[in-house]
């Protein structure tokens, strides 16, 4: 065991003493120490942020495309309609929130089409064989796509600018709740894409789990429009607290406390995040 | 065609007459087999996403009992958001069904059998009409329960409901034969079918445009498919029908011309 590392010197050693003989990971060089940073970066970019940018014109363009024309279909059914909001016109409203189900949207179908597409293809060895522990994995996994859809929001974000006036801009909020959504959905498309077997569970996924969530949040109306019935519902809706903070952040209000949304985002992350790890680490649906 | 008897072992060579019913049917089920195998992703999925549309946009856009063409804003939305789904899952049927087999390669199963240039375009087109017309069927009886649906003329459902999905059959053929890789065809659905759809007035009165918007609007055939369509349901056309009606039909045989030539020459479908 020592023989492949070279020297005995470091802790991989020791490790590899009281492992089995087939443990891989005690194989690694020495100088990769506890964490396997350069790994982590080659998941990172090599693997996720490389193939999102590869395809430059559709993953970036496609979403500011179909955003732009649902804003546009907004602005000119507008006209006389008024106020979503006390002092917020219809247009203000809903412009943020179109930006930030562009960047949800592109983290969903990055993390969890990557992994969906290793999978049939049997590529996801070449993960599964590298010095990497399951940790590094995941994060390698979720931070790519959580920046993929952060560089589609903010493009989106842009070009809404175009059309619409943001007097009011709070950084911290945008930008907070916007890293907070994109893990969120990072994080899920990461356990659908462990989860999906075939290309159609990932679009039953996508259909019925990641549309409604997302079209459902209050992205385009306030909950005052809402009939009585449905009020209460919209409160169990993560992705509810993400539109409303993340909007806080252009048009100065919010419709809930953005304290409450950002711990319950923070919580629900960290939830999904171990949970992601121990599916990875335990090889569900992807280890014979 | 007079095709020589030929003895094979035993086996005789098929005779055909001036079309082959039997291989123009087998298309036509492989490409129906295809969606329907995924019917949750084909055919449950638009549906619900459909059905989430008219919920955000009466919710965001039709407030305080608002009235568009006569009608309450939700029944003006239907029709048009019904043709929406169509087209897109027409389109989608038969373009994903070329690249998918020209990437795969087994896109000579489809070339080789004894099917003409006409055969292979109407197999094909079937397969993305019938993929249009059931989404289509699943959609409005999804929307019925909600809103109420009218009819006023079924005829006119018919016809633009059928050659909507037809143009966009053949549209997604000539995307598909045209697009070598799945970008490519990615950008097609981007860049021409969402904006084309999205701006055909599915969601306002085209009559609330400004002038020179409108007259660009009358360029679009997708206009007219909605337009159409939507008088069959509510009664009320922004546009002239019969003009409608010759557009519809012109831009299809323009159109199945258009890939019959492809087929027939082998455009990126033959070395």
């Amino acid at each position: 065991m020592t023989g492949v590392g070279g020297s005995p010197e470091a802790e991989g050693a020791a490790v590899g003493a009281a492992a089995p003989v087939l443990a891989f990971r005690a194989w690694r060089p020495l100088s990769f120490r506890r964490f396997n940073w350069r790994g982590l970066w080659t998941v990172y970019y090599g693997y996720g942020l490389f193939r999102f940018l590869r395809f430059g014109l559709e993953t970036l363009a496609g979403p500011l495309v179909s955003s732009m024309l649902f804003l546009l279909v907004f602005v000119v059914g507008q006209r006389s309609l008024g106020e979503m909001l006390p002092g917020v016109g219809l247009k203000e409203f809903i412009a943020p929130g179109v930006a930030l189900y562009a960047l949800a949207y592109t983290a969903f179908q990055n993390s969890a089409a990557m992994i969906v597409l290793d999978k049939m293809e049997g590529t996801i060895a070449d993960v599964q064989m590298a010095p990497l522990s399951a940790l590094e994995v995941i994060a390698g996994f979720v931070l790519s796509a959580a920046t993929c859809g952060l560089m589609s929001g903010a493009l989106v974000a842009l070009g809404t600018a175009v059309f619409v006036d943001y007097s009011y801009f709070d950084v911290t909020f945008v930008l907070g709740f916007a890293v907070l959504a994109a893990l969120l959905f990072a994080l899920l498309g990461t356990i659908a894409g462990l989860w999906a077997e075939r290309w159609d569970h990932y679009g039953a996924v996508e259909g019925f789990l990641i549309v409604p969530l997302g079209l459902l949040s209050g992205t385009f109306f306030s909950v005052e429009r809402l009939p009585e019935a449905f009020r209460d519902w919209i409160y169990f809706n993560p992705v509810f607290y993400a539109v409303d903070g993340f909007r806080a952040g252009f048009i100065g209000q919010a419709e809930t406390s953005l304290a409450l949304g950002a711990g319950l985002l923070a919580a629900l992350n960290l939830t999904l995040a171990v949970l992601a790890w121990r599916l990875f680490a335990a090889g569900y649906k992807i280890r014979p | 065609m007079e095709h020589q008897t030929l003895s094979l072992g035993g086996t005789r060579v098929r005779h055909m007459g001036r079309v082959n019913w039997r291989g123009l049917w087998t298309l036509y089920m492989k490409e129906v087999r295809r969606f329907l195998n995924v019917f949750t992703q084909t055919l449950l999925a638009p549906m619900v996403t459909t059905l989430l549309f008219l919920a955000i946009f009466t919710l965001a856009l039709g407030g305080g009992g608002r009235v568009v063409g006569g009608v309450p804003f939700a029944t003006f939305l239907a029709p048009g958001l019904i043709m929406m789904a169509m087209v897109q899952n027409a389109f989608a049927n038969t373009s994903s069904s070329l690249v998918i087999a020209k990437v795969q390669g087994n896109i000579v199963d489809v070339l080789m059998p004894p099917l003409s240039p006409a055969e292979l375009t109407l197999g094909m087109a079937g397969g993305g009409v019938t993929r249009g017309i059931m989404v289509g069927l699943a959609v409005g009886l999804g929307m019925w329960i909600f809103v109420p649906v009218t009819i006023h003329n079924p005829l006119f459902i018919l016809f633009h409901g059928v050659m909507a999905s037809l143009m966009l059959s053949l549209l997604g053929m000539i995307g598909g034969i045209w697009s070598e890789k799945f970008d490519h065809i990615a950008a097609v659905t981007n860049f021409v079918i969402t904006p084309f759809s999205f701006l055909s007035g599915t969601f306002y009165s085209i009559q609330r445009l400004p002038e020179t918007w409108q007259i660009v609007a009358h360029f679009n055939p997708f206009f007219y498919m909605i337009d159409g369509f939507r008088y069959g349901f509510i009664g009320h056309a922004d546009g002239n029908l019969t003009l409608g009606i010759v557009v519809m039909a012109g831009v299809n045989l323009f159109l199945w011309f258009v890939t019959y030539r492809m087929f027939a020459t082998g455009y990126r479908l033959k070395p």
